[in-house]
């Protein structure tokens, strides 16, 4: 088998495009951008981490940042992308393995109500802890 | 009663920029799509590069995307695809290489279609000796009615409707594509040969194979023939992960 | 010293089976196409591989081309086609009148056949009118004309031959009483560009009288359009013709997931500008559903129509012309090097081709027999190898 001739305009950004797709698509496209968000948190995480060798002072003065509101609704947007990729992750495995496909766009709408819901509940639980 | 359609095309040549022109072509209220195109063609411009063959949806080569849909334009009727708007769209399908206008190059399409050896049917080949037909033979070719699924065209018709809507393969050429490996799927539910069966599920299992797919579905919400190579993707995956968890436990 | 060089000038089912006979005996062949491959005539028939059944009665000429094709087509290239047979069905006094005749014209040119009950005909067939008096078997089958042609073209390339789509003849070249080769005009970049040949084959159906013309020479080919409404519903397994001599909306010919109705039969000027009159399809509808009455206007997938090429007669109607087909060597015109086939049908594309090839190797002095019907094509995939 020949690769095909790459005498086509690269289109890489196409996955993306999710303009007259239907909800697989918009799925898809979720799963990837709230996957990048998450690939993005956790190198956030790391650098922040280091703060600790920073030693008690430096740590306290982070902590008493990421009380403030504008952070803990950021607290708010890691829960749900955890929870639309997460659950989302459930859903193409299960389907991945040749159950319930045809009903996948059901699995979806099912799973991401109870990533909204979850996310909605946690964010009660962090703004009232 | 003839109307006018308003119809803006894309126009490409190898080495100058891709473009869009308008036309206004004239046919009857009841026509399809590719009876636009084909008036573009016949009242506007000869030069106008644009593939199309059966007009019933059997060949595949018309496929198009139309208002940002891909489309088998000869099954589209003209009101239907002009409804709520001013004008058609008309662009080739994303994911091939660009010949000209319209059309694309489809021989590495082709080519992996034709990995799953998947053909249409294999009855008559008994008979490529040379040896005259007996009657009895002439029509047992045409099979017992439970019999006659297999002595059929496939429903796919290799449009390639479906590698334009896939997002995998517009990062990737190198994917085998979802009608590739419907193609597979359906050669190993008719395969008596438990060999051949291996080899096409190792094709699937490959490197570009069925795990290439992140499941956005749209090749089975665009296929214009309801082949569903999403489904066969994951009923493919099953059968794989099948075999692998079988061949740990089972043959040790 | 290098083979002989033809051009065969269109890519349908006939320019493709003749590149292929040519290329099998040894020629160097370029087949040069204006559009797609089988984008007008050929792509555009009714996909039936003819048992012949169909004109056993007032054309045994052809109906003898199309049995021996038939048989010979369903050795050579089984993954193009669907070799589900057809039904020949009576439906009334006048059908059933016909049905000796049928038969008859059957054993007259060696057409197998088999008479079905009516009890058994509509168990193979639930959808069929259920008053039918009386139905016959014949080895009809479906092609698809795309890959019909691409599976020609894939064995011809394979042995050498060139295949340019996209390429429109705009002249001929002549020197003297010559036909030298073609001028082109090549689509995909705008150039035009002049090919030499030994010979120039004119195999473009309803178009021939227009290269023809090029050439400075007339054939008497008629543009004959027919109309084809697609429904959206298989509703046979089997092709199911009407008992009866020839006639408007008279068969229903089932492809993959839909049925073809056909067909009518009207003189056109241009092959490029066909308008579909309205009655046509209502007609295909109405006398479709004499058939099988499951067929319903709603659910119409696809209307088209393509030119046929018939070979004119003086003096007859276009149902009552034989749709068999002739070879012209144009030396007879005072033209040498070019040779037109045109007629027949894509079910006798491949005799077409052969008788073809005698008259181009005999002109250009090369000996070698047709080896077309006993060598299978390859997969119509491999085209684009």
């Amino acid at each position: 088998m020949q690769a095909e001739k790459s005498t086509r305009p690269r289109q890489v950004w196409q996955w993306a495009d999710v303009r007259r797709r239907k909800l697989g698509m918009w799925a898809y496209t979720l799963n990837r951008v709230s996957g990048l968000g998450l690939v993005l948190y956790l190198f956030i995480h790391l650098a922040v981490l280091r703060l600790l060798a920073g030693g008690p002072a430096a740590w306290d003065n982070f902590l008493a940042l990421v009380r403030s509101p504008l952070f803990l609704v950021l607290d708010v947007v890691l829960l749900a992308g955890l929870l639309i990729h997460g659950l989302n992750g459930i859903r193409l495995t299960i389907t991945g393995l040749g159950i319930g496909v045809p009903a996948h766009k059901t699995w979806f709408l099912a799973l991401m109500a109870a990533a909204l819901i979850l996310s909605a509940a946690g964010a009660i639980a962090i703004f009232t802890m | 009663m003839a109307i006018q359609v308003p119809i803006k095309v894309f126009r490409y040549r190898p080495g100058t920029a891709p473009h869009f022109e308008r036309y206004q072509v004239t046919v009857p209220d009841d026509a399809t799509v590719i009876d636009v195109i084909e008036g573009v063609w016949a009242e506007h411009d000869r030069n106008f590069m644009f593939r199309h063959a059966c007009h019933h949806a059997s060949c595949g080569t018309c496929a198009v995307r139309l208002n940002g849909y891909e489309r088998l334009p000869c099954i589209v009727p003209v009101t239907e695809a002009l409804a709520g708007r001013q004008e058609l769209v008309v662009e080739p399908l994303r994911n091939f290489p660009l010949v000209g206008d319209l059309v694309v190059d489809v021989a590495g399409f082709f080519q992996k279609q034709a990995a799953s050896g998947l053909v249409i049917t294999r009855a008559a080949e008994a008979t490529l000796s040379g040896q005259p037909f007996a009657h009895s033979e002439l029509f047992s070719q045409a099979g017992a009615l439970e019999e006659r699924a297999y002595n059929r065209f496939e429903n796919c018709i290799e449009c390639g409707i479906c590698i334009s809507a896939c997002p995998t393969m517009a990062a990737t050429d190198k994917f085998w594509g979802p009608a590739a490996l419907a193609g597979i799927r359906r050669a190993t539910l008719t395969t008596g040969d438990c060999q051949e069966k291996a080899a096409l599920l190792a094709l699937a299992d490959s490197e570009q194979g069925v795990w290439r797919c992140h499941s956005a579905f749209e090749c089975t919400e665009s296929c214009p023939q309801d082949v569903d190579p999403g489904g066969a993707i994951m009923s493919l995956r099953r059968e794989i992960v099948g075999r692998k968890v079988k061949h740990l436990f089972g043959a040790g | 010293m290098a083979a002989p060089h033809v051009i065969v000038i269109g890519a349908g089912s006939t320019g493709a089976a003749t590149a292929h006979d040519l290329a099998l005996r040894g020629l160097r062949v370029t087949v040069l196409e204006r559009g797609e491959i089988a984008n007008c005539t050929t792509g555009r028939n009714h996909c039936l591989l003819h048992s012949g059944g169909r004109y056993c009665v007032k054309d045994q000429e052809s109906a003898i081309e199309c049995i021996d094709e038939n048989l010979i087509l369903r050795r050579i290239m089984p993954d193009a086609m669907e070799l589900n047979g057809g039904l020949f069905v009576a439906l009334n006094e006048a059908d059933l009148a016909f049905r000796e005749k049928f038969i008859e014209g059957c054993e007259q040119c060696h057409i197998p056949y088999r008479e079905v009950p009516v009890k058994r005909a509509l168990e193979m067939e639930p959808f069929l009118n259920p008053g039918l008096l009386a139905a016959v078997q014949v080895p009809d089958g479906v092609f698809e004309p795309f890959r019909f042609c691409l599976a020609f073209l894939a064995t011809a390339r394979h042995n050498g031959a060139v295949v340019r789509t996209y390429t429109e003849v705009t002249e001929l070249a002549r020197a003297g009483q010559f036909i030298t080769g073609v001028k082109v005009l090549d689509h995909r970049t705008g150039k035009t560009q002049e090919i030499g040949a030994d010979l120039v084959v004119n195999a473009t159906g309803p178009w021939a009288g227009r290269i023809a013309e090029m050439g400075g020479v007339e054939v008497p080919v008629a543009p004959t359009a027919g109309v084809m409404v697609t429904v959206d519903q298989r509703l046979c397994n089997l092709v199911i013709n009407r008992m009866d001599k020839p006639a408007d909306g008279d068969i229903v010919v089932p492809q993959r997931l839909t049925s073809i109705i056909g067909t009518t039969s009207w003189a056109i000027l241009d092959p490029d500008q066909i308008e579909i009159p309205k009655a046509h399809i209502e007609k295909m509808i109405q006398k479709g559903r004499e058939l099988i009455p499951a067929i319903q206007r709603r659910v119409t997938r696809g209307v088209g129509a393509a030119a046929r090429p018939l070979i004119r007669k003086a003096n007859t109607d276009e149902r009552e012309v034989s749709r068999t087909f002739e070879c012209f060597d144009h030396q007879r015109d005072g033209v040498d090097g070019f040779v037109t086939i045109s007629g027949g049908k894509t079910t006798t594309a491949r005799a077409m081709a052969e008788k073809a090839a005698d008259v181009v190797c005999a002109k250009l002095g090369q000996r070698a027999e047709c080896a077309t019907r006993t060598t299978p094509l390859l997969s119509y995939r491999l085209f684009y190898n």
